[in-house]
């Protein structure tokens, strides 16, 4: 019950913050749109698909994968800022202990990045037709996309000491993720590391599998989409559950001679 | 105290904390070297000492969110190490700093606060209302946190920290930086805590006066307990006048008292000396008379004093 309530009301607070940091969650839908129809417009242009679909339809489920990715990961990494400003230790006080606030943290950010994934897929048909059971399959797809999004972000998170990091993690963190994903283009026509490094990259599955659900041609069997995504959501959670440092913002303020 | 002595002072009566040569290095440096501490259920314990004292350190042991370096601990008898859910369900926290979300109003962050403490629903509902009518912040339930002035912020935490009634308060300078308007209030606030529910209060201050009504005070200094009494008696330990003087003949006067065994403890601050006196009722009139004497104030001993006698590495006690 304790476990519950803690992890509750983690979610609660996360979505009330999103809702009053509307720049915020503006741009965070934006971001897709811009890709997709301001870079896309330029791409279609000189970009041959094998399929005969435009630009933006090729990279539609990208962008929904792209507001779930950001939407979680950066609302996962938030938590930094709760450890600088001192929230994060009224909720490791709580009696349910760490593993509640990582439940109740990866939920919010799963939530919150899904949120936005969704309303970039309900713009869907500005750029592609979707039926009914594409819709509900790229639902499902979100879900997972965003779970695993907000386990990376806590990742990510557990040892960063400082909000000055933050812009840091988007350039080297995010975008390369995005990047190095087939979002926005193929990888097929990648030098040989970066099609390796598409491999390893957890977000190439959420893409891969957006395509399955969109009825685009996929790389990769669904089967081992949902493998990849699930095992890197465990795998994230588990190593920050290992990583996670209750006593990082205390012993940090010790070291550097503050307080009592 | 060996463990077995330690095991019997922790099982009657009941003590609310019990800490036997508790302890914490961070890397290097001993943040605290071996705090002794038996804090009876329903006491206000006063923890002083200088900055870099330890007094952050020993009040984050307590309340779990620190492992102890060596000793061990209890509360409520429940191991701090061992059992730090059940010591947290006791606990109520006031950090330095404010910890109030300044995004969320008032209510949504003792709504926060409540589930926090696995206190959902109507439960959490009423415990807010409550802790809200309590601390006078009702007519702030809807205003955005970050609009709050410091000391209603500070008063916001304390509703926090108490809304689900802990029999244990642990307020890390829970009063720094409020004017004296919301310091009386929040001390207010407290004893209700106390007189009302028989809360246990440790806190610590830089506002000694704070202090005077505890029922004891220990002092850290350097990560060690210096002092351990209630206040009266560390006060009258110091002698039974405190002479604050200074002028070229300041330091000789002090040595002749010191010499003379009139001095209990001397004190060189940057204002000048701080003298504790034992003896005769004539010795002011004997000081005034030293020659060099610029500034001679004689009055009875304060925690003020005790602080320095007792933190000061000079004071030469």
């Amino acid at each position: 019950m304790s476990a519950s309530s803690t992890a509750w009301g983690i979610v609660v607070r996360d979505l009330i913050r999103s809702t009053r940091q509307r720049s915020r969650l503006l741009s965070g839908v934006a971001r897709p749109f811009v890709w997709v129809f301001l870079v896309g417009a330029g791409f279609n242009s000189i970009a041959r698909l094998e399929a005969g679909i435009s630009y933006q339809a090729y990279a539609y489920p990208g962008g929904v994968v792209m507001a779930a990715l950001f939407g979680g990961m950066l609302t996962a990494i938030s938590t930094v800022y709760d450890r600088e400003f001192g929230m994060l230790r009224l909720m490791l006080a709580s009696p349910s202990g760490v593993g509640a606030v990582l439940c109740g943290r990866t939920l919010s950010a799963a939530i919150i990045g899904g949120a936005q994934g969704a309303i970039v897929l309900a713009c869907a048909p500005l750029a592609v037709h979707l039926s009914a059971e594409q819709y509900a399959a790229a639902g499902a797809v979100l879900v997972l996309t965003a779970l695993t999004s907000a386990t990376l972000g806590l990742l990510v998170a557990a040892r960063l000491t400082s909000v000055e990091n933050f812009g840091g993690v988007i350039n080297v963190v995010l975008f390369p993720l995005l990047f190095v994903s087939g979002a926005l283009y193929p990888t097929r026509g990648m030098p040989a590391l970066l099609r390796g490094l598409a491999r390893v990259n957890p977000v190439t599955y959420m893409v891969d599998l957006m395509r399955h659900a969109f009825g685009q041609t996929a790389e990769f069997p669904l089967a081992i989409d949902i493998a990849a995504l699930t095992g890197s959501a465990v795998l994230a959670f588990g190593l920050t559950a290992l990583l996670f440092d209750p006593e990082q913002r205390f012993v940090g303020r010790k070291r550097a001679g503050e307080g009592g | 105290m060996s463990r077995a002595e330690g095991d019997a002072a922790e099982a009657n009566p009941p003590l609310a904390v019990y800490a036997e040569g508790l302890g914490r290095d961070y890397g290097a440096t001993r943040a605290l070297a071996a705090l002794d501490l038996q804090v009876p259920a329903g006491a206000l314990v006063g923890l002083l000492g200088p900055n870099g004292a330890g007094k952050t350190t020993a009040m984050l042991l307590l309340a779990t969110l620190l492992a102890p370096s060596r000793g061990r601990a209890r509360v409520f008898g429940h191991d701090v190490g061992r059992e730090r859910n059940a010591v947290r369900r006791r606990l109520g926290l006031v950090f330095q700093e404010p910890s109030v979300d300044g995004l969320l109003t008032v209510e949504e962050n003792l709504r926060f606060a409540a589930r926090l403490a696995g206190l959902g629903g109507e439960a959490g509902r009423r415990a807010v209302e409550q802790a809200m009518e309590h601390t006078g912040l009702t007519a702030r339930a809807r205003q955005p946190a970050r609009q709050l002035s410091g000391g209603l912020r500070r008063l916001a935490d304390i509703a926090r920290a108490t809304l689900h009634r802990p029999d244990l308060l642990i307020l890390d300078e829970p009063t720094v930086g409020l004017d004296p308007e919301h310091r009386d209030r929040m001390w207010s606030l407290l004893d209700r805590e106390r007189r009302d529910r028989g809360a246990t209060i440790l806190f610590s201050t830089h506002y000694l006066s704070e202090a005077e009504s505890a029922d004891r005070v220990v002092m850290l200094a350097q990560g060690s307990v210096v002092a351990d009494a209630p206040p009266a008696q560390l006060q009258a330990a110091l002698g039974d006048q405190v002479a604050e003087l200074d002028g070229d003949g300041a330091d000789a006067l002090v040595a002749r008292l010191k010499f003379e065994g009139v001095a209990v403890f001397a004190h060189r601050a940057d204002r000048g000396w701080r003298v504790g006196l034992r003896g005769s009722r004539e010795l002011p009139a004997d000081l005034a008379a030293a020659p060099g004497i610029a500034r001679l104030t004689v009055r009875p001993p304060t925690l003020e004093d005790v602080y320095f006698a007792r933190t000061q590495p000079d004071a030469g006690r």
